[in-house]
């Protein structure tokens, strides 16, 4: 008889009691009425709900009211005809176990339970549900917001560094044109903060030296420099010319991936994105929930004046490109002088693409 | 818009692998098609007449530029050159292989799209206004609701093997055009005396086989309770819903045996204990869900054109709505050129409208229950381009509402339940009626045709519905008059003997001239036909046919 | 005078039986079946669930399909009847 667990964490009290025969089991088919089971749910260790046909829902309701409407604590199993595919829905409902009638696809049901983890809706132990998930982080990301309005940049990132996510949170810079302000303000309160720089492969020769230079003015201990994976470049971009043809794809491939890699090891990252780089920023928080991480935005709200104020004020090195008109600098192939007030038209001029993608919850890559 | 966080793409992911899987071990024999079938059908994967087809599901209607574009490439890629749009909202593909759907599958996650659950005994896609977030009669936006129902419903574990399928619409406005007195759940956004927002609830409406009108089953649900009612009417329909005869298995079959009171009672009794657990909805999450739901503002503000060239000028008369914010309007985007296919679109169509919704859509497109596309949002003042553009390539028919735009089912041309083709019927009807003129002239008539008795092309709630059946293999088709969606809904009643194919056209053709001849000032045919009745236009409907 | 038609299990397509039980998307192919061996043939080849879905039987005449449900499958034979977009038949 092939017994599945589909929860690892089962109670051994219960399989003791099971083997000892202490304890009532019984077998009842799936469109039994759950009230005629008051009794059973308080003496049973064991009841199997036995599936005529996989189609049949009217099990999952039974066992739903088993655990919620009566308590029933012991062990639930599932009998009969069920397939793999309901491995989630079965173990969400409330049971522990499965019975089923085909005793050959044990491979199946292991993948299968690998599945659907979470799910919008709460289980029977009311656990991983994406709702109260989502209120309870959205609650926390509300708080630090509502705190962050009242504090300044400095400030912020000082917050953030020290007492809400003290070594588990980095800077991602591109060392690009404003990159020195919140690189600065970093440097004021830990020099020794990862500073993740990605290496596309395609930077401005301007935009290396600077990196370097800027980093020792700035006394910055500690830049890590990501590259993309070789093995997926000689896959995907042999001839070097895939920005040409599909500038998502290079992204993906030299920023979007890299990254993910890169900030695995951290709960929390700072961008320098700001609110009047327009589009998609319009709107932007100063922290958001991105990819399953934290993003803080201590600049968001700063205008162009202020970035050019705090360069003077501090006296920062500028990246060479600059005085060449370049307003946003990223990499050679897709980089032009912005050509008007909005200072990110010069990226990815004359496509529709506005952004590289690392920003935002990324899209599955076609396989 | 609605946009995916980590937690919906993960789940999108995780079903594509899931079906990936499902197709390899059907195509290996570890499934048999029985088990298959289930399956497939809740990733929206029938087995039709000549192929295979897929059914995307295209939430509450709503659309962005670059979903659309894509929804373009894979009618370009994967399929023949089109699709079609369909009266739930959705879009389906006609000859995608099985083989390719997983590829299909994954290009759609890229752009937060997916064909979950748009088939199967299971919830399907919740519909809404088209026109939501836009209509000048609107109460409130009905796409939250919509939302935390499609993810409320999504995957859920008790109720994905119902004992049939479950439609749920959502209307926020005061004319009802998402026709939820004809779901199995309806829900209208009302406002109470004390001025606090709420829904009233209806329950147990349908077509098909045994249409019905929806009962009223609460006059005001809080929104916090929205998903624990739901689920306290799902629990009692998964527990007491037939499963023995496939024709007697909706929620409206069992409303009608316990009767809505004892319904009620069963339903009440399931929600005193869920009401206030973890289904009741936390006001941040309402909040944060309505967030990415908005009206635009127009960057400049100008009235609705009043001249032009007289083509330009028809096709506002007909095709576009007064809107919410001045400035604004919003356009019908006909898919039934005369003589064309209902509800189908080419792919360079798709890609067109792609490019208006994104150049003047405010990024916002639609899909409507009649098959038709609407940009809601729209400045006035680009209103001509946009009509050159749709004129361009077909797709400025000034007929919205009109007799000429009819919805039908695809039938008997593609479909394995039909029993008639109707989409031929639909392309002569429309051919006829627009070379005597009477489309514009008769006003605001809805046709449409179903190819069998599961119609699927509404039939029953059009002014004149036609549905197809076999007599000993030729076609005949039956004439319904009277049905209506909306607050005053109605099923269509059948007329008399059914007519054969070549006939329909013609017989519509004086229903309209009798419809001319009978109406005083200002009445549109469906109040005429209330007010006389449907033996005022018997007679006109079987002339001719004597000898 | 019978056949017996499916669909391909891996792109939908209508096929016929052949008479050395392989299937064809030509009907021309089909192998013609009477009565008796009509229903040996058609469980023999519901056994073939992993290269076609859903086999029954048709009737025939000479000049193609025949009987009540002529003309379903005629259209499953060429296509669809009706169409904007140009249909290329299952030929």
């Amino acid at each position: 008889m092939l017994t599945s667990q589909l929860d690892p964490a089962h109670r051994t009290d219960l399989d003791a009691q099971i083997a000892s025969g202490g304890g009532e089991t019984l077998t009842v088919p799936g469109d039994t009425d759950w009230r005629e089971l008051k009794d059973a749910a308080r003496s049973a260790v064991r009841i199997d709900i036995h599936f005529d046909s996989f189609k049949d829902g009217r099990g999952f309701t039974l066992a739903s009211q088993l655990r919620g409407r009566l308590g029933y604590a012991g062990r639930l199993r599932a009998t009969g005809h069920v397939i793999p595919d309901q491995a989630a829905h079965l173990k969400r409902v409330g049971f522990d176990e499965v019975d089923p009638d085909r005793k050959d696809l044990a491979t199946d049901w292991a993948k299968a339970h690998q599945r659907f983890i979470d799910g919008y809706q709460a289980d029977h132990a009311g656990t991983s549900a994406i709702l109260g998930r989502r209120s309870r982080e959205n609650a926390d990301i509300a708080a630090l917001n509502a705190r962050y309005r009242a504090m300044d940049a400095q400030d912020i990132i000082a917050d953030a560094l020290t007492r809400i996510w003290p070594g588990r949170i980095a800077m991602m810079s591109s060392f690009g044109a404003e990159a020195a302000v919140g690189l600065h303000m970093i440097a004021q309160v830990a020099p020794d903060t990862p500073v993740l720089f990605l290496d596309t492969g395609r930077l401005f020769a301007q935009t290396e030296q600077y990196q370097r230079e800027l980093a020792d003015t700035l006394g910055l201990t500690r830049i890590e420099i990501i590259h993309p994976s070789a093995r997926e470049v000689a896959d995907e971009d042999a001839d070097g010319k895939l920005w040409s043809r599909n500038a998502d794809a290079c992204c993906d491939l030299r920023k979007v991936r890299p990254l993910d890699r890169a900030v695995a090891g951290y709960d929390a990252l700072f961008t320098g994105r700001k609110r009047f780089h327009g589009g998609d920023r319009l709107q932007l928080p100063v922290v958001e929930r991105v990819n399953g991480s934290i993003r803080v935005n201590p600049l968001a709200s700063w205008s162009a004046e202020a970035i050019q104020t705090y360069f003077q004020r501090y006296d920062l090195p500028r990246h060479p490109l600059t005085e060449m008109g370049y307003a946003s600098i990223g990499c050679w192939t897709c980089t032009a002088p912005a050509q008007d007030d909005d200072i990110r038209s010069g990226r990815w001029a004359g496509q529709s693409k506005t952004e590289c993608g690392i920003h935002r919850p990324y899209p599955v890559a076609a396989e | 818009m609605y946009r995916y966080d980590e937690y919906d793409h993960a789940l999108v992911r995780e079903r594509i692998e899931e079906f990936r899987d499902q197709v390899a071990r059907r195509m290996d024999g570890r499934l048999t098609e029985d088990e298959f079938k289930p399956l497939r059908l809740m990733n929206g994967v029938y087995l039709q007449l000549h192929a295979y087809m897929l059914r995307v599901a295209i939430p509450y209607g709503a659309l962005r530029a670059e979903q659309m574009r894509v929804l373009a490439r894979i009618a370009q890629r994967y399929d023949r050159g089109y699709g079609h749009f369909t009266t739930r909202q959705n879009i389906q593909y006609n000859w995608p292989a099985l083989v390719d759907i997983p590829e299909i599958l994954v290009h759609l996650a890229e752009v937060e799209m997916h064909a979950i659950q748009t088939s199967g005994n299971c919830i399907r896609n919740v519909t809404a206004d088209p026109f939501a977030g836009a209509a000048a009669d609107e109460l409130e936006d009905s796409r939250p609701w919509a939302e935390i129902i499609r993810q409320w419903s999504t995957f859920h574990p008790e109720f994905t093997f119902l004992p049939r399928k479950f439609k749920i619409a959502v209307n926020g406005a005061a004319e009802d055009r998402a026709a939820i007195r004809f779901h199995d759940i309806g829900l209208q956004i009302v406002e109470n005396a004390d001025g606090e927002r709420g829904f009233e609830v209806w329950v147990g409406g349908g077509q098909g086989r045994t249409p019905r009108l929806a009962r009223k089953i609460r006059d005001f649900l809080e929104p916090q309770d929205l998903l624990s009612y739901l689920t306290a009417i799902l629990r009692v329909y998964n527990q007491h819903g037939r499963r023995d005869n496939l024709y007697k298995a909706r929620i409206k079959i069992l409303v009608d045996s316990l009767g809505i009171d004892a319904f009620r009672e069963e339903v009440d009794e399931e929600w005193g204990y869920v009401r206030d657990g973890d289904l009741r909805l936390p006001q941040a999450e309402i909040a944060r869900i309505r967030a990415f739901f908005t009206t635009p503002r127009p960057r400049s503000v100008s009235p609705a054109p009043q001249t032009g060239p007289a083509a330009f000028r028809s096709w506002l008369d007909t095709n576009r709505r007064d809107h919410q914010v001045e400035g604004l309007s919003s356009v019908v985007i006909s898919l039934k050129p005369v003589g064309g296919t209902p509800g189908d679109a080419t792919s360079e169509q798709m890609s067109i409208v792609a490019e208006l919704t994104e150049r003047y859509g405010f990024d916002e497109v639609r899909v409507t229950p009649e098959q038709n596309l609407v940009l809601p949002h729209v400045e006035n003042g680009d209103l001509f381009a946009i009509w050159e553009t749709l004129r361009e390539h077909g797709l400025a028919t000034a007929n919205a509402g009109l007799a000429t735009d009819i919805v039908t089912c695809p039938g008997l041309d593609y479909c394995n339940l039909a029993n008639a083709r109707s989409i031929p019927v639909a392309q002569a009807i429309s051919a006829t009626l627009s070379a005597e003129g009477l489309a514009e002239i008769a006003g605001q008539v809805s046709i449409k045709i179903s190819g069998c008795i599961n119609a699927c092309g509404h039939h029953h709630i059009a002014h004149i519905g036609v549905l197809g059946v076999d007599k000993r293999g030729e076609e005949f088709y039956q004439i319904t008059l009277g049905g209506a969606m909306g607050t005053d809904a109605a099923i269509g009643e059948i007329v008399g003997k059914g007519l054969a194919g070549e006939d329909v056209p013609a017989a519509i053709a004086r229903i309209l001239r009798r419809f001319l001849e009978l109406r005083q000032t200002g009445e549109a045919f469906i109040d005429t036909l209330r007010r006389l009745g449907s033996d005022a236009f018997k007679e006109a409907i079987y002339a001719d046919l004597a000898a | 005078m019978k056949a017996i038609t499916a669909n391909r299990l891996t792109d939908g397509r209508v096929i016929y039986r052949t008479p050395d039980g392989d299937w064809s998307p030509h009907l021309a192919e089909a192998a013609r079946l009477d009565g008796d061996n009509a229903s040996t043939a058609l469980a023999l080849a519901e056994g073939e669930f992993a290269v076609a879905v859903g086999p029954y039987l048709i009737d025939l005449d000479e000049d193609g399909p025949a009987g009540q449900k002529w003309r379903r499958e005629s259209i499953r034979l060429v296509g669809p009847s009706a169409g904007t977009t140009h249909v290329l038949g299952a030929l």
